[in-house]
């Protein structure tokens, strides 16, 4: 009867949970908030929530589909992804880092209510800066968890086109409970500590599963202009990347 | 052992009925369970890959515009329809109004989240007010506001009409760690989290809405019982009635109703049908009615057979409307948004020190000199709260009835 009572009792206390992260921590396994998240009800299994990746000139991109990462684009690429699913992203072209690659990971943990065919107007934006991939290769993990600012309480300042402005949080800190304190955090993006196996076909553990993803055709694509505070970095070299690689650069989208 | 049981076992410490019932709600809490739905990938690289689910939809361009329903006064553009992707696949509706009723299927956030949108004009709570300095009180962010100063010295404010933009900005907040401390997170302890008893709780809650539509208040016929009350006695019946009509009684008339003033339920029919046909009259069509050279005004109703006149006195109405329009409905950061407010007398007479004041939210800065007005007016402006500018125009002239203006600025979407 104990067991009962306190069952009967614990439902509606559950139901009036608030709806932030504050169970969950910013580093946990990728993954694992996105799911909790679809279990939190919704409308959001199903839903391929559009996402731009922003990186400095030159940067290539590729999301792994079907068992590997199969074209290389420039940044930025617009896609559309699960909610609560991982996706992991080949980073190639890194300015003054020739040959140098890194994988991050992104999961979108919630969505937007864009007017219909607004969606692809509206992007979730998740900027890959030249600061972050710098820590990635120097062996730093890099967690940054995208936001949507609330109005209300709003950065009276005018962004950067070219660079999304963000909050640092130290070691030992939870960039989610932060980012709820912000706004609504809406993607994870993870980056550093994690390499394919050398010369092995692609793992599926690696990519986790690689999940079914929606590209989008860039209509027209904004000027690439560097931030303040980075320099123009030249084209890679010619041995980096590859030449069948380099010849799949910049191709548009299918 | 018990008087009545002939065998040597030994009795139960409970009732059978009380063993029952417990057997019973262990059933029931054991059924009421599911299991948690595990989507995170799992670390068996045999897995395929997820396949695309039956309700996906890409968010492809929908064919409808997004048009919101002003909240404020209900004007509404185009309904907007469920929409359907290119694919044929549903895709998410769009929300009529951002801060409405509407929800999306199954969101069970409180309040409808509202942080895609900028929202400028109306005049949320505290309401302003204007002291004798004309000093505005309870002027919050995104409040747009008129006030005026009428011939028998009252002070009136008029809010504006509210707007929604969508303009959603990102930000993140980032954690750089050393990659020890990264993989001590790795492990799946922690994982599980119990929030199932969530989704069991949205199943209950349905009930509510079946207490929407209630007939009743159509069912009731309070009426003929006050007609009843009428009847007399015999000799006032006979004074009342159609005895000096020629015809006594017309054919749509109904014999006991309009001949004897009672109401029965066997009339009803035919006493709707003529009610109805009253109801349509229109312009000269009904009865002209003058008291004291003054036309009077009739009150028609549809539930009663009578029809009063009345003469209502004229008294003095001052009032201001004023109309924000923007634009564009979405905007992104960087991109400039033109306003135009519309104000306008529309009472019976004369108003003065028409003070228009917008006050902008965090996101909007005003573009320097995009601030124009068609009558006479002082522009000035002043820092607010939300480090944005509150904009300010006095109109120099009274505003005499019928009359208005118009004021157009423009703002970039930080």
């Amino acid at each position: 009867m104990a067991v009962v009572l306190c069952l009967w009792l614990a439902g509606p206390l559950g139901a009036q949970q608030p709806p932030v992260h504050y169970w969950h921590h910013g580093s946990m396994p990728p993954g694992a908030i996105g799911s909790v998240q679809l279990q939190r009800g919704g409308p959001l299994p199903g839903f391929f929530q559009p996402l731009q990746i922003k990186a400095p000139p030159g940067v290539a991109i590729s999301p792994a589909e079907e068992g590997g990462f199969r074209e290389l684009h420039a940044a930025p690429v617009t896609l559309g992804l699960l909610i609560g699913q991982v996706y992991r992203v080949r980073v190639m072209n890194i300015p003054m880092n020739p040959g140098l690659e890194v994988f991050p990971t992104i999961e979108v943990i919630d969505r937007l209510y864009a007017p219909p065919g607004r969606e692809q107007q509206f992007p979730i934006v998740v900027q890959l800066t030249m600061e972050d991939l710098r820590f990635a290769l120097d062996g730093k993990f890099v967690t940054r968890v995208i936001y949507l600012e609330d109005p209300q309480q709003a950065v009276p300042f005018q962004d950067d086109p070219y660079r999304q402005g963000w909050f640092e949080v130290g070691p030992g800190k939870d960039p989610l409970a932060v980012a709820d304190h912000l706004g609504r955090p809406v993607a994870i993006l993870r980056m550093g500590a994690r390499l394919p196996k050398n010369g092995a076909a692609p793992d599926m553990d690696f990519l986790f599963g690689c999940p079914p993803l929606v590209k989008y055709v860039p209509s027209e694509q904004a000027p690439q202009t560097p931030a303040q505070d980075e320099t123009p970095q030249p084209p890679a070299p010619q041995k980096a990347p590859a030449d069948a690689v380099r010849q799949a650069l910049y191709r548009p989208w299918r | 052992m018990k008087p009545g049981h002939a065998t040597g076992a030994t009795y139960p410490p409970w009732p059978r009925w009380w063993r029952m019932v417990l057997i019973a709600l262990c059933t029931l809490i054991l059924c009421s369970c599911q299991a948690a739905r595990q989507n995170v990938p799992t670390s068996s690289s045999a897995v395929p890959p997820p396949a695309l689910p039956q309700q996906a939809f890409t968010g492809a361009p929908q064919g409808y515009p997004g048009v919101f329903v002003d909240p404020m006064t209900g004007a509404a553009g185009p309904t907007p329809a469920p929409g359907v992707a290119a694919d044929g696949m549903t895709a998410a509706p769009l929300p009529a109004s951002p801060v409405g009723p509407w929800a999306p299927p199954g969101l069970r956030r409180d309040p409808w989240p509202q942080d895609e949108y900028l929202s400028d004009g109306g005049d949320a709570v505290p309401h302003a007010s204007v002291g004798q300095e004309w000093e505005i009180n309870g002027l919050n962010v995104e409040d747009t506001v008129a006030h005026f100063d009428t011939v028998d010295g009252r002070r009136i404010v008029t809010p504006s009409n509210r707007l929604c933009i969508y303009s959603p900005r990102f930000r993140s907040v980032r954690q750089v760690v050393g990659l020890r401390q990264n993989e001590q997170r790795d492990p799946w302890a922690g994982v599980h989290q119990p929030l199932k008893l969530v989704r069991h709780e949205d199943v209950t809650i349905a009930a509510t809405s079946k207490q929407q539509v209630q007939l009743e208040a159509e069912i009731g016929r309070d009426l003929p019982g006050m007609y009843r009350s009428k009847q007399g006695d015999g000799a006032m019946s006979t004074v009342n009635g159609p005895v000096a009509f020629q015809d006594r009684l017309l054919p749509f008339e109904a014999p006991l109703a309009i001949g004897q003033g009672v109401v029965q339920e066997s009339e009803m029919a035919w006493l709707t049908h003529g009610t109805t046909a009253a109801i349509a009259w229109s312009g000269a069509q009904p009865v002209q009615v003058f008291i004291d050279r003054t036309r009077a005004a009739a009150e028609v109703g549809d539930r009663r057979l009578d029809v009063v006149y009345t003469i209502k006195e004229r008294k003095a109405s001052p009032k201001l409307r004023v109309i924000k329009l923007a634009s564009t409905q979405f905007a992104a950061p960087g991109e400039t948004i033109d306003f135009t407010l519309r104000f306008d007398n529309v009472g019976d007479e004369v108003i003065g020190n028409v003070t228009v004041v917008d006050n902008l939210t965090t996101r909007l800065e005003y573009v320097p000199q995009s601030a124009q007005c068609s009558v006479p007016a002082q522009f000035s402006t002043e820092p607010n709260e939300a480090d944005s500018l509150a904009l300010r125009w006095e109109i120099a002239d009274s505003l005499p009835a019928g009359q208005g203006g118009i004021i157009r600025f423009r703002c970039r979407v930080r």
